[in-house]
């Protein structure tokens, strides 16, 4: 997992919002297959510590090159990951002023169920919308696969739908569409 | 089907270890205790409980001769275990390691045993009769990087060790009063044997075959390595899979490596006539991938074709089909140690994982693999 890898672009003649949308999610969840390859790992630089390597950056080694994952200029995945931790962040599409208040809200949802797994770290990289924080203790906790389920923006959209009110519905249904 | 018993005996396992006649398991749970389960009947009962680390275990080796138990730990120590009457009493080994204690193997002879470190050392540990203790020596020549695993060539001298730094590296342990001369193989404590330089990321579980020709070791960007003739002149090989990295191996003879690792179900690798190893196939039911793939499997496939990733493959739904697969393990196997031997064959075995899980393998009832083992 050393290079840059771009999903966009290469349906064009199809709606361009659905058809880079899955390509775009299949490629998250396969790097974030391989990047939660975690381990417990103590600090090296540091006696009896035991911290995240991705955040710490104590030693070079123990990181892996991160991978950039494109859906179009406005929308990106970063994944970074080291020998016992990996960071995920987001940037999502904010085209106007409508879509920023629904983008925050959709955001501020995200960042409930993301305390919820207490996956989320509480400052976005620079950047990015929103970032999680995953160790080698959440994998040791949960089984993988419902970790990637909850990284699942497609789902974590169905519900926020529910959520929101009805003079926006409209609007935001349209919105809300595209990720569908 | 190759699984005899699963035993759920925690929610995760570090690591474990057997009694000589296989009677009772020594486990950490993920924390600073050492379980020790007997068979009672058919059920496994707790009957010890070892505290004296306080964090966690990282390595358990129980030795089979002796019946004592060396445990190292990320509390930068380790400790020789003597079962007295029903009391495991533990005897402190001062390892002068600043560092965590990642891992730990008793030698063959049990004479010995070798502690690999968050410190970048290895240590070896012996027992002196006079003061009633055990002494560590440490290697002089660093790694780069933490030391992940160790392992004992049968001569009980020679210890192979990989690192984070991504090496595998061979040092003498030989020392005076404690190993018999061998004019024919001199070396001195310490000194580095081979360097071996072939992964690009972090390297673990190492182990020698039976015979200590071959070495087995795996790196973290998918890959195993087989090194034959262990020395000036190595002939290394390395097997690229398209799964997930594995964390540790076993000779279950000369010419058949079990893996196991992220993909929660055994590997098997045998080599030829000739020599040049290759994966055979996992050990469990393997199903077929789903096509019903949530993301609708047009785009998947449309996009794993554009980019030609062999790693995505042809099942894109590459989380899918480690989920679908009927796997035993739920989680990251992280250790796979032997249960019986027929000379230089191990049929049978088991592993651990973050699943929580023991698993029982026996052999017996594979055909097509005891036949690339009699090889």
């Amino acid at each position: 997992m050393s290079s840059t890898r771009r999903g966009n672009h290469h349906h064009h003649h199809q709606s361009p919002m659905a058809s880079t949308l899955r390509p775009y999610l299949t490629c998250i969840r396969n790097t974030l297959d391989a990047a939660m390859c975690l381990q417990n790992f103590p600090c090296q630089e540091v006696e009896r510590h035991n911290k995240p390597e991705v955040e710490l950056k104590s030693s070079p080694e123990l990181l892996l090159n991160p991978v950039l994952i494109c859906r179009n200029e406005a929308e990106k995945c970063l994944i970074e990951t080291s020998i016992n931790s990996l960071r995920i962040s987001l940037k999502v599409k904010q085209a106007d002023e409508l879509e920023n208040i629904l983008t925050k809200k959709f955001l501020r949802f995200l960042s409930m169920r993301a305390e919820a797994f207490q996956v989320l770290r509480r400052k976005p990289v620079q950047g990015y919308d929103i970032s999680f924080l995953i160790t080698n203790y959440h994998c040791e906790e949960m089984q993988k696969h419902k970790l990637i389920d909850f990284i699942d923006i497609d789902k974590e959209i169905s519900e926020l739908k529910m959520s929101v009110n009805t003079r926006g519905r409209l609007v935001a249904t349209e919105f809300l569409k595209q990720f569908i | 089907m190759a699984v005899t018993a699963v035993h759920q005996l925690a929610q995760c396992i570090t690591c474990h270890a057997w009694s000589a006649d296989r009677s009772m398991v020594a486990l950490c749970p993920n924390n600073s205790e050492v379980h020790i389960y007997r068979l009672v009947e058919d059920k496994w009962e707790k009957v010890h409980v070892l505290q004296k680390h306080d964090q966690i275990i990282s390595g358990i080796d129980w030795g089979a001769r002796s019946n004592k138990i060396v445990t190292a730990s990320h509390d930068r120590n380790s400790y020789v275990w003597n079962l007295e009457r029903s009391e495991w009493v533990p005897t402190l080994v001062i390892l002068r390691l600043n560092r965590a204690a990642l891992c730990v193997q008793w030698s063959p002879k049990e004479n010995k045993f070798a502690v690999g470190s968050g410190a970048k050392t290895v240590c070896i540990c012996y027992y002196e009769q006079e003061n009633n203790w055990w002494v560590s020596k440490l290697i002089r020549k660093r790694h780069d990087s933490s030391v992940t695993s160790v392992s004992w060539h049968p001569d009980n001298i020679l210890v192979a060790s990989t690192s984070t730094d991504g090496k595998c590296r061979i040092f003498s342990t030989f020392i005076k009063g404690v190993d018999a001369r061998d004019p024919k193989k001199e070396s001195r404590f310490g000194e580095l044997i081979v360097q071996l330089d072939l992964s690009s990321s972090w390297t673990f579980g190492v182990k020698w075959s039976p015979s200590g020709n071959t070495l087995a070791y795996v790196g973290h960007n998918s890959v195993i390595y087989f090194v034959d003739d262990v020395g000036p002149s190595p002939l290394a090989q390395n097997v690229v899979f398209r799964d997930l990295p594995l964390r540790d191996v076993l000779f279950v003879s000369e010419k058949m490596v079990i893996g196991v690792g992220y993909d929660c179900i055994p590997m098997v690798f045998a080599a030829d006539e000739r020599g040049i190893w290759s994966f055979i196939r996992y050990l469990g039911e393997r199903k077929a991938v789903s096509s019903g793939s949530r993301y609708g499997s047009q785009f998947s496939e449309a996009f794993g074709k554009f980019y030609g990733q062999a790693k995505l493959g042809v099942s894109n739904d590459a989380v899918e089909t480690s989920r679908t697969r009927g796997v035993v393990h739920e989680n990251c196997i992280n250790s796979i140690i032997p249960l019986s031997r027929q000379g230089t064959q191990i049929r049978r075995f088991s592993t651990s994982g973050l699943d929580g899980k023991i698993v029982m393998w026996d052999l017996e009832t594979e055909q097509d693999l005891l036949e690339l083992l009699v090889h």
